[in-house]
Protein backbone atom coordinates (compact mmCIF):
# COMPACT_ATOMS: atom_id res chain seq x y z
CA UNK A 1 0.00 0.00 0.00
CA UNK A 2 1.42 3.48 -0.71
CA UNK A 3 3.02 5.25 1.74
CA UNK A 4 2.69 8.87 2.06
CA UNK A 5 5.69 8.85 0.31
CA UNK A 6 4.11 8.22 -3.13
CA UNK A 7 1.99 9.83 -5.33
CA UNK A 8 -0.60 7.84 -7.19
CA UNK A 9 -1.04 8.18 -10.93
CA UNK A 10 -4.72 7.09 -11.45
CA UNK A 11 -5.91 5.73 -15.07
CA UNK A 12 -5.82 8.32 -17.62
CA UNK A 13 -3.62 10.48 -15.39
CA UNK A 14 -0.14 11.98 -15.03
CA UNK A 15 1.98 13.32 -12.36
CA UNK A 16 5.34 15.12 -12.24
CA UNK A 17 7.46 14.33 -8.93
CA UNK A 18 8.05 17.97 -7.42
CA UNK A 19 10.40 16.55 -4.48
CA UNK A 20 11.93 13.32 -5.66
CA UNK A 21 8.71 11.35 -4.57
CA UNK A 22 8.06 8.30 -5.73
CA UNK A 23 5.20 7.56 -8.86
CA UNK A 24 2.93 4.84 -8.54
CA UNK A 25 0.50 3.63 -10.90
CA UNK A 26 -1.58 0.31 -10.18
CA UNK A 27 -2.94 -2.43 -12.23
CA UNK A 28 -1.45 -1.83 -15.81
CA UNK A 29 -3.28 -4.06 -18.20
CA UNK A 30 -3.50 -3.40 -21.56
CA UNK A 31 -2.70 0.12 -20.42
CA UNK A 32 0.72 1.58 -20.37
CA UNK A 33 2.82 3.26 -17.48
CA UNK A 34 5.16 5.74 -19.13
CA UNK A 35 8.11 6.99 -16.93
CA UNK A 36 9.77 10.15 -18.51
CA UNK A 37 13.31 11.30 -16.72
CA UNK A 38 15.33 14.31 -17.39
CA UNK A 39 18.84 12.85 -16.64
CA UNK A 40 20.22 16.13 -15.59
CA UNK A 41 17.90 17.53 -13.46
CA UNK A 42 16.09 14.45 -12.38
CA UNK A 43 12.61 16.04 -12.99
CA UNK A 44 10.33 12.70 -13.57
CA UNK A 45 6.68 12.17 -14.66
CA UNK A 46 4.69 9.11 -15.21
CA UNK A 47 1.72 9.04 -17.44
CA UNK A 48 -0.94 5.95 -16.86
CA UNK A 49 -2.66 5.86 -20.59
CA UNK A 50 -5.51 3.78 -21.93
CA UNK A 51 -5.79 4.21 -25.68
CA UNK A 52 -3.19 4.71 -28.35
CA UNK A 53 -4.09 7.07 -30.21
CA UNK A 54 -6.30 10.64 -29.57
CA UNK A 55 -9.37 10.91 -32.44
CA UNK A 56 -11.69 12.56 -29.80
CA UNK A 57 -13.27 15.96 -30.97
CA UNK A 58 -12.63 18.29 -28.24
CA UNK A 59 -9.18 16.12 -27.51
CA UNK A 60 -9.87 16.34 -23.82
CA UNK A 61 -8.51 14.13 -21.47
CA UNK A 62 -5.21 14.18 -23.13
CA UNK A 63 -3.33 11.63 -20.47
CA UNK A 64 -6.13 8.57 -21.28
CA UNK A 65 -3.71 8.42 -24.63
CA UNK A 66 -0.55 7.65 -25.55
CA UNK A 67 -0.14 10.47 -28.52
CA UNK A 68 -1.38 13.48 -26.14
CA UNK A 69 -0.37 12.35 -23.30
CA UNK A 70 3.36 12.06 -24.33
CA UNK A 71 3.26 15.30 -26.09
CA UNK A 72 1.70 17.00 -22.78
CA UNK A 73 3.72 15.76 -20.72
CA UNK A 74 6.81 16.60 -22.84
CA UNK A 75 5.94 19.96 -22.82
CA UNK A 76 5.43 20.08 -19.17
CA UNK A 77 8.80 18.91 -18.58
CA UNK A 78 10.10 21.51 -20.82
CA UNK A 79 7.76 24.47 -19.28
CA UNK A 80 10.21 23.53 -16.06
CA UNK A 81 13.46 24.02 -17.45
CA UNK A 82 13.82 19.89 -18.89
CA UNK A 83 15.75 19.87 -22.66
CA UNK A 84 14.60 17.29 -25.00
CA UNK A 85 17.71 15.83 -25.23
CA UNK A 86 17.97 14.64 -22.09
CA UNK A 87 14.79 13.28 -21.52
CA UNK A 88 14.72 9.62 -21.19
CA UNK A 89 11.49 6.98 -20.66
CA UNK A 90 10.82 3.52 -19.26
CA UNK A 91 7.69 1.99 -20.09
CA UNK A 92 5.50 -0.60 -18.92
CA UNK A 93 2.43 -2.26 -19.64
CA UNK A 94 0.56 -3.52 -22.56
CA UNK A 95 -0.52 -7.11 -21.76
CA UNK A 96 -3.53 -8.91 -23.50
CA UNK A 97 -5.78 -9.94 -20.52
CA UNK A 98 -8.21 -11.96 -21.96
CA UNK A 99 -7.24 -14.99 -24.79
CA UNK A 100 -10.51 -14.16 -27.13
CA UNK A 101 -10.95 -15.80 -30.27
CA UNK A 102 -11.91 -13.30 -32.29
CA UNK A 103 -9.00 -11.85 -34.23
CA UNK A 104 -10.69 -8.15 -35.02
CA UNK A 105 -8.60 -5.25 -34.55
CA UNK A 106 -9.81 -4.32 -31.77
CA UNK A 107 -9.01 -7.78 -29.87
CA UNK A 108 -5.62 -6.33 -28.61
CA UNK A 109 -5.45 -2.85 -27.80
CA UNK A 110 -2.54 -3.69 -25.34
CA UNK A 111 -0.28 -4.69 -28.83
CA UNK A 112 -1.50 -1.21 -30.57
CA UNK A 113 -0.77 0.86 -26.92
CA UNK A 114 2.71 -0.60 -27.46
CA UNK A 115 3.17 0.51 -30.86
CA UNK A 116 1.79 4.03 -30.55
CA UNK A 117 4.25 4.46 -27.55
CA UNK A 118 6.63 3.19 -29.61
CA UNK A 119 6.32 5.79 -32.27
CA UNK A 120 5.48 8.72 -30.59
CA UNK A 121 8.31 8.37 -28.22
CA UNK A 122 10.45 7.82 -31.46
CA UNK A 123 9.17 10.66 -33.14
CA UNK A 124 9.52 12.74 -30.30
CA UNK A 125 13.47 11.68 -29.87
CA UNK A 126 13.14 10.67 -26.61
CA UNK A 127 15.49 7.11 -25.55
CA UNK A 128 13.97 4.15 -24.81
CA UNK A 129 15.85 3.02 -22.26
CA UNK A 130 14.07 0.03 -21.18
CA UNK A 131 10.85 -1.67 -21.52
CA UNK A 132 8.45 -4.82 -19.69
CA UNK A 133 5.45 -4.81 -22.23
CA UNK A 134 3.18 -7.34 -23.59
CA UNK A 135 2.67 -10.79 -22.10
CA UNK A 136 -0.88 -12.18 -20.36
CA UNK A 137 -0.46 -10.24 -17.04
CA UNK A 138 -1.25 -7.11 -15.26
CA UNK A 139 1.60 -4.52 -13.52
CA UNK A 140 1.65 -2.30 -10.63
CA UNK A 141 4.73 -0.39 -11.51
CA UNK A 142 6.83 2.58 -8.55
CA UNK A 143 9.08 4.82 -10.64
CA UNK A 144 12.02 6.09 -8.03
CA UNK A 145 13.18 9.58 -9.25
CA UNK A 146 16.26 9.40 -7.17
CA UNK A 147 17.96 6.39 -9.28
CA UNK A 148 15.22 6.18 -12.40
CA UNK A 149 14.94 2.93 -11.82
CA UNK A 150 11.02 1.45 -12.24
CA UNK A 151 10.02 -1.27 -9.89
CA UNK A 152 7.64 -4.00 -11.82
CA UNK A 153 5.33 -6.25 -9.72
CA UNK A 154 2.97 -8.78 -11.31
CA UNK A 155 0.47 -11.40 -9.56
CA UNK A 156 2.60 -14.83 -9.21
CA UNK A 157 6.14 -13.39 -10.29
CA UNK A 158 8.70 -11.88 -8.62
CA UNK A 159 9.08 -8.15 -8.45
CA UNK A 160 11.66 -7.04 -10.78
CA UNK A 161 13.68 -3.63 -11.93
CA UNK A 162 13.95 -2.12 -14.81
CA UNK B 1 -31.19 10.38 -32.12
CA UNK B 2 -30.45 8.38 -28.77
CA UNK B 3 -28.00 9.24 -26.32
CA UNK B 4 -24.29 10.27 -26.81
CA UNK B 5 -22.87 9.23 -23.59
CA UNK B 6 -23.95 7.41 -20.60
CA UNK B 7 -24.88 10.46 -18.40
CA UNK B 8 -27.11 11.48 -20.72
CA UNK B 9 -29.49 8.48 -19.34
CA UNK B 10 -32.50 9.57 -18.08
CA UNK B 11 -34.17 8.25 -15.19
CA UNK B 12 -36.71 6.08 -17.46
CA UNK B 13 -34.35 4.78 -19.17
CA UNK B 14 -32.23 4.07 -16.19
CA UNK B 15 -34.89 2.46 -14.43
CA UNK B 16 -36.03 0.36 -17.32
CA UNK B 17 -31.53 -1.28 -17.65
CA UNK B 18 -32.39 -1.98 -14.23
CA UNK B 19 -35.44 -3.64 -14.94
CA UNK B 20 -33.24 -5.64 -17.60
CA UNK B 21 -30.28 -5.45 -15.02
CA UNK B 22 -33.12 -7.53 -12.82
CA UNK B 23 -34.41 -9.91 -15.14
CA UNK B 24 -30.89 -11.11 -16.20
CA UNK B 25 -29.30 -11.49 -13.26
CA UNK B 26 -32.54 -13.27 -11.61
CA UNK B 27 -32.25 -15.60 -14.59
CA UNK B 28 -28.73 -16.11 -13.92
CA UNK B 29 -29.32 -16.44 -9.87
CA UNK B 30 -31.64 -19.86 -11.51
CA UNK B 31 -28.76 -21.22 -13.16
CA UNK B 32 -26.75 -20.95 -10.47
CA UNK B 33 -28.86 -22.44 -8.31
CA UNK B 34 -29.46 -25.50 -10.48
CA UNK B 35 -25.76 -26.18 -10.92
CA UNK B 36 -24.68 -25.89 -7.51
CA UNK B 37 -28.20 -26.78 -6.04
CA UNK B 38 -28.08 -24.39 -3.54
CA UNK B 39 -30.04 -21.51 -3.05
CA UNK B 40 -29.21 -18.41 -4.75
CA UNK B 41 -30.80 -14.83 -5.33
CA UNK B 42 -29.51 -11.47 -5.89
CA UNK B 43 -29.58 -8.50 -3.96
CA UNK B 44 -30.48 -5.07 -5.28
CA UNK B 45 -29.80 -5.27 -9.29
CA UNK B 46 -27.44 -1.75 -10.09
CA UNK B 47 -27.13 0.20 -13.62
CA UNK B 48 -23.97 2.72 -12.51
CA UNK B 49 -22.51 4.92 -14.80
CA UNK B 50 -18.76 5.40 -13.38
CA UNK B 51 -15.84 7.51 -13.98
CA UNK B 52 -12.79 5.20 -14.46
CA UNK B 53 -11.03 5.84 -11.16
CA UNK B 54 -14.55 5.81 -9.53
CA UNK B 55 -15.07 2.83 -11.09
CA UNK B 56 -11.70 1.11 -9.74
CA UNK B 57 -12.94 2.32 -6.67
CA UNK B 58 -16.59 0.73 -6.47
CA UNK B 59 -14.93 -3.09 -7.10
CA UNK B 60 -12.50 -2.31 -4.38
CA UNK B 61 -9.22 -1.21 -5.54
CA UNK B 62 -7.12 -1.95 -8.32
CA UNK B 63 -4.51 -4.69 -6.88
CA UNK B 64 -6.66 -7.10 -5.53
CA UNK B 65 -6.65 -10.34 -7.31
CA UNK B 66 -9.71 -12.17 -8.35
CA UNK B 67 -11.11 -14.31 -11.05
CA UNK B 68 -12.29 -13.10 -14.13
CA UNK B 69 -14.69 -14.41 -17.01
CA UNK B 70 -15.45 -12.00 -20.01
CA UNK B 71 -17.23 -12.64 -23.19
CA UNK B 72 -17.80 -10.08 -26.40
CA UNK B 73 -21.13 -9.44 -27.19
CA UNK B 74 -21.96 -8.88 -31.13
CA UNK B 75 -24.46 -8.72 -33.59
CA UNK B 76 -27.52 -6.26 -32.35
CA UNK B 77 -25.48 -5.06 -29.57
CA UNK B 78 -21.77 -5.41 -29.17
CA UNK B 79 -20.94 -4.70 -25.76
CA UNK B 80 -18.53 -6.86 -22.79
CA UNK B 81 -19.77 -9.00 -20.37
CA UNK B 82 -17.82 -9.82 -17.47
CA UNK B 83 -18.83 -12.32 -14.17
CA UNK B 84 -16.24 -11.61 -11.35
CA UNK B 85 -15.22 -13.47 -9.50
CA UNK B 86 -13.51 -13.46 -5.89
CA UNK B 87 -11.73 -16.22 -4.19
CA UNK B 88 -14.69 -16.82 -1.50
CA UNK B 89 -17.02 -17.04 -4.51
CA UNK B 90 -14.65 -19.50 -6.18
CA UNK B 91 -14.53 -21.94 -3.22
CA UNK B 92 -18.02 -21.64 -2.43
CA UNK B 93 -18.25 -23.08 -6.36
CA UNK B 94 -15.31 -25.91 -6.14
CA UNK B 95 -16.82 -27.23 -2.78
CA UNK B 96 -20.25 -27.55 -4.16
CA UNK B 97 -18.75 -29.03 -8.03
CA UNK B 98 -15.46 -30.60 -7.36
CA UNK B 99 -15.61 -31.24 -3.76
CA UNK B 100 -12.64 -29.43 -3.21
CA UNK B 101 -11.03 -25.84 -2.57
CA UNK B 102 -8.03 -23.27 -3.24
CA UNK B 103 -6.23 -21.55 -0.78
CA UNK B 104 -4.89 -19.01 -3.50
CA UNK B 105 -5.82 -18.58 -6.80
CA UNK B 106 -2.52 -19.57 -7.92
CA UNK B 107 -3.48 -23.69 -6.99
CA UNK B 108 -6.64 -23.69 -9.34
CA UNK B 109 -5.57 -26.70 -11.31
CA UNK B 110 -6.91 -27.03 -14.84
CA UNK B 111 -10.45 -28.99 -14.05
CA UNK B 112 -11.08 -26.09 -11.53
CA UNK B 113 -10.25 -23.53 -14.16
CA UNK B 114 -12.62 -25.04 -16.54
CA UNK B 115 -15.40 -25.67 -14.05
CA UNK B 116 -15.02 -21.49 -13.82
CA UNK B 117 -15.22 -20.57 -16.92
CA UNK B 118 -18.22 -22.87 -16.93
CA UNK B 119 -19.78 -21.19 -13.95
CA UNK B 120 -19.03 -17.45 -15.82
CA UNK B 121 -20.63 -18.45 -18.85
CA UNK B 122 -23.71 -20.17 -17.77
CA UNK B 123 -24.52 -16.75 -15.48
CA UNK B 124 -23.37 -14.83 -18.63
CA UNK B 125 -25.30 -16.95 -21.38
CA UNK B 126 -28.42 -17.15 -18.98
CA UNK B 127 -28.10 -13.47 -18.92
CA UNK B 128 -27.85 -12.72 -22.23
CA UNK B 129 -30.46 -14.74 -23.13
CA UNK B 130 -33.14 -13.38 -20.77
CA UNK B 131 -32.04 -9.75 -22.01
CA UNK B 132 -32.59 -11.45 -26.05
CA UNK B 133 -35.77 -12.45 -25.14
CA UNK B 134 -36.88 -9.29 -23.50
CA UNK B 135 -36.26 -7.24 -26.42
CA UNK B 136 -36.02 -9.17 -29.34
CA UNK B 137 -32.36 -8.20 -29.82
CA UNK B 138 -30.26 -10.98 -31.43
CA UNK B 139 -26.70 -11.27 -29.96
CA UNK B 140 -23.74 -13.47 -30.56
CA UNK B 141 -21.53 -14.35 -27.87
CA UNK B 142 -17.84 -15.36 -28.30
CA UNK B 143 -16.07 -18.75 -26.67
CA UNK B 144 -15.69 -17.57 -22.47
CA UNK B 145 -12.21 -16.77 -21.47
CA UNK B 146 -10.90 -16.44 -18.24
CA UNK B 147 -8.06 -14.35 -16.21
CA UNK B 148 -6.76 -14.21 -12.83
CA UNK B 149 -5.32 -11.29 -12.01
CA UNK B 150 -5.39 -7.89 -10.41
CA UNK B 151 -9.08 -6.86 -10.49
CA UNK B 152 -8.60 -2.85 -11.81
CA UNK B 153 -6.81 -4.52 -14.93
CA UNK B 154 -9.61 -6.71 -15.38
CA UNK B 155 -12.01 -3.69 -15.19
CA UNK B 156 -10.24 -1.69 -17.78
CA UNK B 157 -10.87 -4.35 -20.93
CA UNK B 158 -14.21 -3.14 -20.86
CA UNK B 159 -13.02 0.58 -20.23
CA UNK B 160 -10.72 0.38 -22.70
CA UNK B 161 -12.92 -0.82 -25.15
CA UNK B 162 -15.03 2.29 -25.54
CA UNK B 163 -12.44 4.52 -24.09
CA UNK B 164 -12.67 6.05 -27.66
CA UNK B 165 -16.10 6.80 -27.42
CA UNK B 166 -16.41 8.09 -23.43
CA UNK B 167 -15.01 9.02 -20.26
CA UNK B 168 -17.46 6.74 -18.60
CA UNK B 169 -17.79 2.90 -17.64
CA UNK B 170 -21.36 1.86 -17.33
CA UNK B 171 -22.18 -1.42 -15.70
CA UNK B 172 -25.63 -3.16 -15.56
CA UNK B 173 -25.58 -6.13 -13.08
CA UNK B 174 -26.01 -7.28 -9.48
CA UNK B 175 -24.58 -9.35 -6.69
CA UNK B 176 -26.07 -12.94 -5.69
CA UNK B 177 -26.70 -14.16 -1.70
CA UNK B 178 -26.48 -18.08 -1.39
CA UNK B 179 -28.20 -20.02 1.26
CA UNK B 180 -28.71 -16.40 2.98
CA UNK B 181 -25.34 -14.95 2.95
CA UNK B 182 -24.05 -12.56 0.52
CA UNK B 183 -21.95 -13.62 -2.37
CA UNK B 184 -18.64 -11.76 -3.26
CA UNK B 185 -19.53 -12.03 -6.91
CA UNK B 186 -20.45 -9.82 -9.77
CA UNK B 187 -22.00 -10.02 -13.32
CA UNK B 188 -21.88 -6.62 -15.25
CA UNK B 189 -22.90 -5.90 -18.95
CA UNK B 190 -21.08 -2.96 -20.17
CA UNK B 191 -23.06 -2.35 -24.03
CA UNK B 192 -21.47 0.20 -26.63
CA UNK B 193 -23.13 3.19 -26.96
CA UNK B 194 -24.85 2.47 -30.16
CA UNK B 195 -26.33 -0.88 -29.06
CA UNK B 196 -27.30 0.60 -25.69
CA UNK B 197 -29.40 3.31 -27.60
CA UNK B 198 -30.95 0.51 -30.35
CA UNK B 199 -31.73 -1.87 -26.98
CA UNK B 200 -33.73 0.90 -25.35
CA UNK B 201 -35.16 1.26 -28.95
CA UNK B 202 -36.26 -2.19 -29.00
CA UNK B 203 -37.75 -1.49 -25.49
CA UNK B 204 -39.60 1.05 -26.32
CA UNK B 205 -38.35 3.58 -24.22
CA UNK B 206 -36.43 5.94 -26.54
CA UNK B 207 -37.73 8.68 -28.63
CA UNK B 208 -35.51 7.74 -31.75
Amino acid sequence: MPSGQKLVVKIADMKIAQHGEELITYALGSCIGICLQDKISKLSALIHIMLPLNMEAGRKNTMKYADTGIRETLKQMEARGSRRGNIVAKVAGGAKMFETASGSSLGNIGKRNIDSVHMILKAEQIRLLAEDVGGTTARTITFDPATGMVTVKSYGKPDHTI
Amino acid sequence: MGIKNYDDLNSLEIDTLREVGSIGTGNAATALSGLLNRRVRITLPEVRIMGYNEAIDWIGGPENVTAGVLVRISGDIGGIMLSVLPLEFVNMVLECMLDNQVEEFEHLDELQRSALVEVGNIMISTFINALSGLSGVTMDLTVPSLTVDMQGAILAVPMAEYGGQTDYLMTIGGNFTCDDYELPCRLLLSPEIRGLNYLLHKLGVSDA
